[in-house]
C-alpha cells in the first residue's frame, strides 16, 4: 500500500503531511476547514473529530475518485463516550432516551457521516482493537483490496476517550 | 499457483430455541418463533416485544461447561459457549479433525457484535468490560488463543462483516483458520434506543409484510468456523466462499436510503462473480420496518433479481443485531443443503413498492448452488455475501 | 402564547443542537422540515422526547408528529392545547 496524505489530530493540533496546520479544537477545526455544514453540530464527538479530518485529508481529491473510495476505521473506545452520555438518559428517576444520542452510540456512525458528506459510496467499516500500535490497522486495510477494488481507502485510528483525550490519526492509502 | 479457497467447516447457533444448529434449524422448520410480550423485562416502563434468553438456563449451562465461569459475563459466555459447539462440530468434521487447535498460531477469532457488555455501563460507567477488544480478548484466551481477536462494529451489518473479515485474513495468508463469533444481548441501553426510535413493533414482526409495524430485537450467539484450503482439498459437500461486498448509501445515518443505493451496488458486484441462476434464494434483512423492508425491495428491483425467491427470518428469533448476519447465514447453509428454502413467517400479502418473490411457506430448491446474504443497518451501511455449494464439482479441481 | 413561542424556540435550538441559530432566527411559522430549517427524522423523533419532558405530553402515535411539528407555532398550539406540566 501507498500512503497518499496522513492528518493527526490531537487536542494539541492537527498536523498535516508533518506540518503542523492548526491548535484550533474540533470545532475551531471545523470553522477553519469547513464551516458550511450545520449538521456537524448534530454529531458526537467521535464524529466530529473523524469529519473534521476527513475534511482536511479529503479537499484536493475528485468526486469521482471519492465514489468508490473506502473508509475503514479503529479506535479502542468505540462508542463509549457517547455510550455514556445515552446511558444518562435512561436513568429510573429521569427516564427519556435521547434518538440523537442513541443513533451515536454506534462506532460506524462516523464512517457514515464521512461518506454522507464525500458521497462515498464504497465501503465502510469500523473495528475495535486494544491500541493504534497494533499490526492488525496495516492487515486489515490491505486486506480489502483482496476481495474489493476501492479507489483508495481512508484508514487509520480514530478514538474519543474525552474532551482531553482524543485522537485521529488517518490517512489516505491506495494498492 | 493453485487457487486458494475459503469454506465453512463448522458452526453452531445458541438461541432461545436452542443450543446448537440442528435444534435451531429443526425449531425454524417448525414455524415457532421465540418472539413474545415480555412485560417487565430490564425495568423497561413499557412493555416490549421480542425474544429474550433464559438467563439461568445459560447460566447453569456457563457453570458445567466453561472452567471459572463467573469470571466471565453473560455476553462472553454467550460466545464462549457457542465456540466451543462449533469447536466440537468442527473436530468432528472428518476432513479437518486433526488440524484445528483453537489456541494454535494459524487461528484467529472475530467478534461480530454491535454493543457487546454495554449493559455493565448501568452500575459503573468506567466498567472497563464495556471495551469490546478486552471482551474479544477474554473469549479467545479461554481458547488459549494468543492472536489479537478482530472486532467488527459495523451496526446491523457486522454479522456479514466479520464473515468478510475473515474471509481477508485467511487470503491474506497469516492464518488457517477463523472462528467468527457473532453475539448481542439486549439491554434497558439497547431496547429504550430503539423505542426511542420508534422502531418496535408491539406483535411479532411481519417482513416485508403490507401491515408490518417495525422489528423486535432478539438474542442469540452464533459461531461459523472457515478454513482456508487448497483448491484440490476441497470435497464436493462443502460450503465455499463466493463473493462478497460493502457499500454505503451516502444518504443518512438512520433512514434507508430511497433508492436503495449501497444494497444495490452491493448485489450488483455479488453479480458479477455469480449467475443470476445460480442463485436459490437471496436471505435478505427484513427487518419489517417500513423504510428498511422498502429499501430492500427497491434494491431487489434494481438488481433485476424481482423473480428469485427472497426470504427473511427476522420473525423466527427477532433482530439479534451482531449475531443476525451470523446466523442467518447458518440457517440459509443448513436449508440449501437440505434443498429448502425457509418461508418468511409473518408475511401474508406484498407491501413494497416492487413485489418481491417472498417465500412465506416451505419452499423447494435443488441442493447446490448459490444464496446470498443481504444485510443493511445503521450508518447508511450494506453488505452482502454469497456462499456457494457444488457438489458436482470436481473432485480434485483444478481447471 | 408569545412567551411559550420564545420558550420553545430556544429549547428546540437547544435539544437539535441548532448551532448559530437564535430564536429570532426562526420564523413562527417557517416550515421546519424539508427546505425550511430543514430538520431531519431523528430531529422528529427527539421533538417527540421534548414535547414529554418539558410539557408531559405523550405522543400515542408518532404518525401524529407530522401535523404537530409543520412549524414552531404548532407545535406550541398543540402544547398549549394538551400541555401536562
Amino acid at each position: 500500500m501507498t500512503t497518499i496524505a496522513e492528518i493527526s489530530i490531537t487536542p494539541a493540533g492537527a498536523i498535516l503531511k508533518g506540518r503542523l496546520i492548526s491548535t484550533a479544537d474540533i470545532t475551531g477545526l471545523y470553522r477553519e476547514f469547513a464551516g458550511d455544514y450545520p449538521k456537524f453540530f448534530k454529531m458526537d464527538s467521535l464524529c466530529k473529530l473523524g469529519f473534521v479530518a476527513a475534511e482536511i485529508l479529503l479537499k484536493d481529491i475528485s468526486a469521482e475518485e471519492k465514489e468508490n473510495a473506502a473508509i475503514i476505521l479503529f479506535n479502542r473506545n468505540a462508542s463509549l463516550f457517547t455510550d455514556r452520555n445515552y446511558q444518562a438518559t435512561i436513568r429510573d428517576n429521569n427516564y427519556f432516551p435521547s434518538p440523537a444520542l442513541f443513533v451515536y452510540t454506534l462506532a460506524n456512525i462516523v464512517t457514515g457521516e464521512i461518506a454522507i458528506r464525500h458521497k462515498i459510496y464504497g465501503e465502510t467499516s469500523f473495528y475495535v482493537v486494544d491500541s493504534p500500535d497494533t499490526p492488525l490497522m496495516e492487515e486489515i486495510a490491505a486486506g480489502a483490496f483482496l476481495t474489493s477494488s476501492p479507489s483508495f481507502i481512508l484508514t487509520g485510528w480514530l478514538d474519543y476517550d474525552d474532551d482531553h483525550h482524543y485522537e485521529a490519526k488517518l490517512k489516505l492509502v491506495r494498492k | 499457483m493453485e487457487s486458494v479457497m475459503i469454506r465453512k467447516i463448522a458452526d453452531n447457533i445458541l438461541s432461545p430455541a436452542g443450543l446448537d444448529t440442528i435444534a435451531n434449524y429443526n425449531y425454524v422448520l417448525s414455524l415457532g418463533t421465540q418472539v413474545r410480550v415480555h412485560d417487565n423485562a430490564f425495568d423497561l416502563p413499557e412493555p416490549f416485544c421480542g425474544s429474550l434468553f433464559l438467563r439461568d438456563k445459560i447460566l447453569a449451562r456457563a457453570k458445567e461447561c466453561i472452567p471459572n465461569s463467573e469470571d466471565y459475563t453473560f455476553f462472553e459466555s454467550l460466545c464462549i459457549l457457542s465456540a466451543c459447539n462449533a469447536i466440537a462440530h468442527a473436530q468432528m468434521n472428518a476432513a479437518t479433525a486433526n488440524r484445528i487447535e483453537a489456541a494454535s498460531d494459524d487461528v484467529i477469532f472475530i467478534l461480530s457484535t454491535t454493543k457487546g457488555n454495554v449493559d455493565s455501563l448501568e452500575n459503573d460507567l468506567d466498567d472497563p468490560r464495556a471495551y469490546l477488544a478486552t471482551s474479544a480478548r477474554k473469549i479467545a484466551g479461554h481458547f488459549g488463543n494468543g492472536n489479537e481477536p478482530i472486532v467488527v462494529s459495523n451496526a446491523c451489518i457486522s454479522g456479514v462483516c466479520a464473515q468478510i473479515a475473515a474471509v481477508r485474513a485467511l487470503l491474506g495468508g497469516k492464518y488457517r483458520y477463523a472462528i467468527v463469533i457473532g453475539c448481542d444481548v439486549l439491554s434497558k441501553f439497547i431496547i429504550s434506543g430503539f423505542q426511542s426510535f420508534k422502531a418496535l413493533s408491539p406483535e411479532c414482526c411481519r417482513p416485508y409484510d403490507k401491515n408490518r409495524r417495525g422489528l423486535n430485537l432478539g438474542e442469540a450467539a452464533g459461531t461459523m468456523i472457515l478454513e482456508s484450503c487448497e483448491e484440490d482439498e476441497c470435497c464436493n459437500s462443502d460450503w465455499l466462499y463466493a463473493a462478497s461486498s460493502i457499500h454505503n448509501d451516502a444518504n443518512h445515518i438512520s433512514g434507508p436510503s430511497r433508492t436503495g443505493e449501497g444494497s444495490y451496488r452491493v448485489l450488483k458486484d455479488l453479480l458479477q462473480v455469480v449467475d443470476n441462476d445460480e442463485i436459490r434464494f437471496v436471505n435478505a434483512h427484513g427487518t419489517a420496518t417500513p423504510y428498511n423492508d422498502e429499501m430492500e425491495s427497491i434494491a431487489i428491483h434494481r438488481a433485476a433479481l424481482d423473480n428469485v425467491p427472497v426470504n427473511g427470518l427476522k420473525g423466527f428469533y427477532g433482530h439479534t443485531l451482531g449475531a443476525a448476519g451470523i446466523i442467518e447465514t447458518i440457517l440459509s447453509m443448513k436449508a440449501l443443503e437440505n434443498g429448502i428454502i425457509l418461508p418468511t413467517i409473518g408475511f401474508e400479502s406484498t407491501g413494497t413498492s416492487y413485489p418481491l418473490n417472498i417465500a412465506n411457506q416451505i419452499g423447494q430448491c435443488i441442493q447446490n448452488g448459490v444464496f446470498i446474504k443481504l444485510l443493511s443497518g445503521f450508518g447508511g451501511s450494506n453488505a452482502g455475501i454469497a456462499w456457494r455449494r457444488d457438489p458436482n464439482r470436481k473432485e480434485g479441481g483444478g481447471l | 402564547m408569545e412567551n411559550l413561542i420564545l420558550q420553545l424556540k430556544n429549547q428546540i435550538i437547544e435539544a437539535l443542537n441548532l448551532e448559530d441559530m437564535t430564536a429570532a432566527d426562526i420564523d413562527d411559522n417557517e416550515a421546519l422540515f424539508g427546505d425550511g430549517i430543514g430538520l431531519d427524522s431523528i430531529d422528529a423523533l427527539e421533538l417527540i422526547v421534548l414535547l414529554e419532558r418539558e410539557y408531559g405530553i405523550k405522543l400515542a402515535n408518532p404518525a401524529e408528529g407530522k401535523e404537530i411539528f409543520k412549524s414552531v407555532a404548532s407545535i406550541a398550539d398543540y402544547i398549549s392545547r394538551n400541555r401536562k406540566k
